[in-house]
Order: structure tokens, then sequence, then C-alpha cells
């Protein structure tokens, strides 16, 4: 009981805590008598991880360092273009056009925010929209079918029964951003850039190239999630991916990540991407319910977002204040004298 | 380090940033201002002769579409620009909300056209003054917060109407549909609607209060300023703004779905930063808005006019939003 109380005001704790009970709740509320817990309804959660999760992982390493790159759903779809469009011949030539467009975007973005002092916001808008654009240009507006049909069973071979090479490569890729975060310098320095920039520079971080190297990853990483997503579909188009930055944000925040900087895991992150996962597989099965998963995931969302939120913090604190002075007033023999 | 100390930029998500600025050198800012009106008065001349060197946009036609589609989308950006404005970049969801309002107007237009507009105009004000609300008292993040509406509204429309389209439900919306004096009654609408805003931004308390919050959130406290309300009028109004623009098209069109605004949210912003609002809050003007919308509504249909494809438009839009955005830094100096 203690540790479960420990467990629960630990913040690192949370996303697990949702994820269990988005779990626990399908599990009870079930009219249908679905099987969540076989083979198939694992295996498309996985998938569809392997979908969101990269992109989230994505936005939420920008949300860390106190930038926020809204540009990871340009970056999905418009590798996953230029990976078809490149790859006719070799997937692997594909795979690396894409993702090496989406990790030199994304480094040319964070070196414009750094040069430039603009706000993330504004410049990933920016390229946002000319990423749109620039998948529109080489699509010419058309889904375009991919011709390497072996490609696509081979991404979604399965592996181990609930894995594809798909959601292996996203674990894999959330295992190693894991590792750097809690094990290496630059995690240590990734975090202080979020926490407090001015501190992390005077302690000798180069926050501009922490900025810069956080914006590659993000690029690359939603790019990567997006050409394996083509490859998948064996096409890509460019519209209908874009709409990937509700649930990666929700996913995000969700996961434990601050807007605020500084706070929030890999590990959290995979987390908060398993619960919308779970929660749209969930609802799927039962049926007819899937209008609801964006209802559950806004709201969601929103009462994390909420809660999080500065002034929140502040009126609770207020309260509490308020609270503990009214109990050491009544205690203290001298409002005790005033009051008579 | 010295320098790097100086150049250093905080950049501060849930407040708008302080102009705390170490004054650069008077001429070096005088410069910098020359530049950019330099750079503007360039890039609009450009423009015009670009435009006027373009076969058939000086046809009635085509300066009719022109101008019915700057007014639709228009709109939308006049409600972006007191977002903007008032220091929280943008919403999301501001094209969902058009699109529900204009499904609320169509489903209630048995009662009579003013009685539709005003169940459409209160849908707005509580879609996005919520959100304004969270955003002004709460202090969370205004783009965060419009995602998650941007959520809800989609789910709950997808919820409340089944996934089906909408269909007037009455008639009345000729006088919307029509045209006075050769010129479309939207474009009447939209004119009326940026002097309104303009004079709200520009004459009214409320108008100077946001301008004074999207600048400096902690002065606007500090001198007495509630500046939660004030967060929650400029949601206010960009709910009507997005409303208007939702009736518009729904009598244009005399049905609705959840598609209808889709990405007015991504246009409304471009428009309001080509216009030369600041990101950053603090400063803009609903007019600059208007000329902004003129400006990518012109790219676009001559780019169309000359044989260009819809594909290309995007990428150019999206490219002169990407360019306007790094020119205002240019004109923004360094800040300490």
């Amino acid at each position: 009981m203690k540790a479960l109380s420990m467990a629960l005001r630990r913040p690192q704790a949370r996303p697990f805590l949702i994820l269990a009970a988005v779990i626990l709740i399908l599990g009870l509320f079930n009219p249908h008598k679905v099987s969540y817990f076989s083979v198939a309804s694992v295996f498309s959660v996985t998938q569809s991880f392997a979908t969101l999760g990269l992109v989230a992982l994505g936005l939420g390493m920008t949300m860390i360092i106190r930038e926020f790159d809204l540009s990871v759903g340009g970056m999905f779809s418009c590798a996953g273009c230029i990976a078809v469009l490149t790859g006719g011949r070799s997937p692997w030539f594909g795979l690396l056009c894409g993702v090496g467009a989406g990790a030199l975007g994304g480094a040319l973005q964070g070196w414009l925010i750094t040069r430039l002092r603009l706000t993330s916001v504004a410049v990933t808008l920016g390229g946002l929209l000319t990423l749109q654009g620039l998948s529109y240009v080489l699509t010419g507006g058309n889904s375009i079918p991919y011709p390497n049909l072996g490609v696509a069973l081979a991404v979604n071979a399965p592996v181990l029964g609930i894995l594809s090479v798909r959601s292996v490569v996203a674990f894999g890729i959330f295992l190693i951003v894991g590792l750097v975060m809690a094990y290496s310098r630059l995690g240590v320095e990734v975090m202080a850039t979020g926490g407090d920039r001015r501190a992390a520079m005077v302690a000798g971080v180069n926050t501009d190239r922490v900025v810069v190297a956080v914006f590659a990853l993000s690029g690359g990483v939603s790019a990567l999630g997006g050409v394996l997503l083509s490859f998948g579909l064996d096409a890509a188009s460019p519209i209908g991916l874009a709409d990937v930055l509700v649930p990666a944000a929700a996913a995000a925040i969700i996961g434990g990540v601050s807007l605020g900087g500084g706070v929030g895991r890999p590990l959290g992150m995979a987390a908060g991407v398993l619960v919308l996962a779970v929660l749209q597989s969930g609802l799927d099965a039962i049926g007819g319910a899937h209008q609801f998963h964006d209802i559950i995931t806004g709201g969601l969302l929103l009462t994390i977002a909420a809660l999080d939120a500065p002034g929140v913090a502040r009126f609770v604190s207020a309260w509490r204040m308020a609270v503990s002075e009214s109990r050491t007033h009544t205690r203290s023999p001298a409002s005790a004298f005033n009051r008579k | 380090m010295n320098e790097a100390l100086r150049n250093r930029k905080i950049y501060p998500v849930d407040s708008p940033p302080g102009r705390t600025a170490l004054a650069p050198s008077r001429w070096a800012a005088d410069f910098r201002r020359t530049m950019m009106i330099f750079v503007r008065v360039v890039a609009i001349a450009a423009l015009v002769i670009w435009a006027l060197t373009t076969n058939g946009l000086l046809t009635r036609i085509s300066l009719l579409s022109l101008l019915t589609s700057v007014s639709f989308i228009g709109c939308t950006a006049i409600g972006m620009t007191f977002i903007t404005i008032s220091g929280n970049i943008m919403s999301l969801s501001l094209g969902a909300t058009g699109s529900v309002c204009a499904m609320v107007f169509l489903a209630a237009l048995d009662l009579g056209l003013p009685g539709a507009i005003i169940c459409a105009m209160l849908a707005g004000i509580a879609i996005s003054g919520l959100q304004g609300f969270i955003v002004g008292y709460l202090k969370a993040n205004g783009i965060l917060i419009s995602i998650a509406a941007l959520a809800l509204i989609l789910g709950t429309a997808d919820v409340v109407t089944g996934s089906e389209r909408i269909y007037a439900a009455g008639t009345g919306t000729e006088i919307l549909k029509g045209s006075f004096a050769g010129v479309p009654v939207v474009a009447f609408a939209f004119v009326a609607c940026l002097a309104i805003a303009q004079v709200v931004l520009s004459f009214t308390v409320a108008g100077r209060a946001m301008l004074m919050v999207g600048s400096n959130w902690r002065a606007a406290e500090v001198m007495g300023l509630h500046n939660g309300v004030i967060v929650t009028v400029a949601y206010v109004f960009a709910g009507v703004f997005a409303t208007i623009s939702g009736v518009l098209l729904a009598a244009r069109y005399g049905s609705a779905d959840m598609d209808l605004g889709g990405g007015y949210d991504y246009g409304a912003i471009s428009a309001v930063l080509v216009g030369g609002t600041s990101i950053h809050g603090g400063s803009g003007s609903i007019l600059q808005t208007g000329l902004g919308c003129v400006v990518i509504a012109l790219v676009q249909s001559t780019l169309l006019l000359r044989g260009y494809s819809q594909e290309m438009q995007y990428l150019i839009t999206g490219l002169i939003v990407l360019g306007v955005i790094l020119l205002q830094s240019a004109g923004k100096g360094r800040r300490a």
C-alpha cells in the first residue's frame, strides 16, 4: 500500500498508471466479451504503436527542451513520399533518402531557431507548410503506389507473434533514445537545456548544439516513422497522414512530458503512445465506438494540459498555504488571544 | 562565454517573451527598420508587377472569385489575429470551430436567418471562449489546448452527426449568397468584419489590453489588468469571426461537414504572419491581416492562371510563410 502511494506521488509513474487504468477499464466494460489479450489484438496495438510512436518521440523530445516541433506531421508524410519515390530499386536507398531528408530538415529548422533566435513554433509552422507543399508537388497530389510489394510484407512480417519488423524498429529507437537520455552526457545536457537554458549555458553546455541535435532527431525519427508506414502500406500520399500531430501531442503529454521543459522520459512517452494504441484497438474491438477515441484522446490531453498549467500549480500552492496558515493560526495562542 | 551570455535566448513557452531588450545601437535599429520597409516595398511591387502581367487576372470572373475566397478565409484570419496578438501564437481548432458553427447554422435555419446566426454565434463563442478561459486563467499552453479542443470537436461532431453531412433545415440564405451592385455580399461582410475588428483592437480597452498582454504578460499583470479575462475575450472574438466564416461558407454551399473549414486554421495563420503581425504577440493589426489574405490569394490565383499546378501553390505559399517568419527575426534585431 505504501509502495503504491509512493508510486502515485512519482510523476514519472503517471503514464504507466494511466496505461494500467485504460487496460483495466477496457477489460471491465466489455459488453461483447471481446478477448483483448489475444495475439491478434496485441499485434494490432504494437502496429499502431509503430505508426504513432516515432512521431510522438520526436515531438516529445522537442518538448523536453522547451520547444515545440509543429512540423513532425509534415516530416512524416513528406519522408514517406520521398522514400517511395526514390526507393523503387532499393528500399534501403529510399529509407536513407527519407530519413536523411527528415534529419536534415530538422537540423535546418533547429539551426534557424538558434541562429535567428526565433521561437520554434514559428519556424516549424513555416516548415510544416513547406513540407506539406513539397509532398503535394512530389506526388502531384495523388496517392502513389510503391512497386516493391515484397517490402510491405517484409516490414509487416510478424516477429515473435506480437511484434512486426516495423514495431521492433520503433521499440528499438525508443530504447536507444531512452538509454542515451538516461546514461549519457548528452542526455544530461538535453535535460539541462530544457530545465533552465541559461543555467545550462553557464554550466558549459553548448545549448545551441543541443537544440539543433534534438530537432535533427525529431525530424529523423518522424521521417523514419513515415517511411516505415509508407513501405508497410505500399503507398505514399500527401493527404491523410498529416493528422498525426494531435495523437502525437496527446501521447507525449500523457507520457509525462511537460511543456515547461526539462521533464519527461522516452520510456514514459512509450507508455503514452501505448495508452492511445490500446484505447484505439480496444474501442475498435467493442465496435462502433471508434468515434469516442478522438473524444477520449482530446479529453485526456485537455485535462493533463490544464492540470500542468502554471496557473493551477500556483492556485494549489496558494490553497495549501492558506490551509496550513489557518491551522497554525487556530493553534497559536496569539490568534486565540486576538479572537477574544 | 560573455558573448554567448549576451546572445542567449530564453525560450518561454507558457509566457510570451518579455521585451527586456538591451537596445542595439540606434543606427543599427534605424538601418534595420529601413531595410525591412525596403524589403516590403520591393516584395509588394514585385507582386503587383507579377499580377499585372498575368493574363486573365483582370477579368471580372477571376477578380470575383479572388474576392470570394479572400472573404471566406479572411474572417477566420481576423479571428486568428486576436489569438496571435494576445500572445498565444495560433489555434489549431479555429477551422474546426468554423465547420461546427456552419453545421449549427444549417441545422438551426428553421428558426429563421437571425435565429440561426445567433445559434451559430453562441456555439462559436462557447467553443472558443472555453479554450480562452483555460489558456487565460490557468495559463495553459494555447497550442496544446487547441490541439486537445480539435480532437474533442472532431470526435463530438462525429458522434452527434453520425459522420453525415448536414443540410439546410430552412431557407433564407439567399441574401448571403447574392450580390449587391455586382459585388458579392460575402465581400461586404468581410470588409465589415475588418472594420469592426480593427476598431475593437485599436479603440477599445479590451483591444489595447490584448496588445499589452501579448507584448508582456507580467507587465500587464503588474499594471492591474485581468489577464485571464482579456485572453478569454480575445478567444471569444476569435470564435465570433470563425463563426462568421462558417456561416458564410454554409450559406454558399447549402451543406456542411467537418471538412468545410478544414485547413482554414493554417491558411489563417499564414495570412496573419504574411500580414506582418508578430508571432510573439503584442503587435500587429487587423487590416494587415486583410492585406496578408489578399497577398496569399493573389499569389495562388496568379500561379493558377499562369498554369502552375495546385500542388505548386501549396509549396509556394509554404515558402512565403517561412520566408516571412525568417524576415521577422531580421526586423526584430538582436534581443539580449
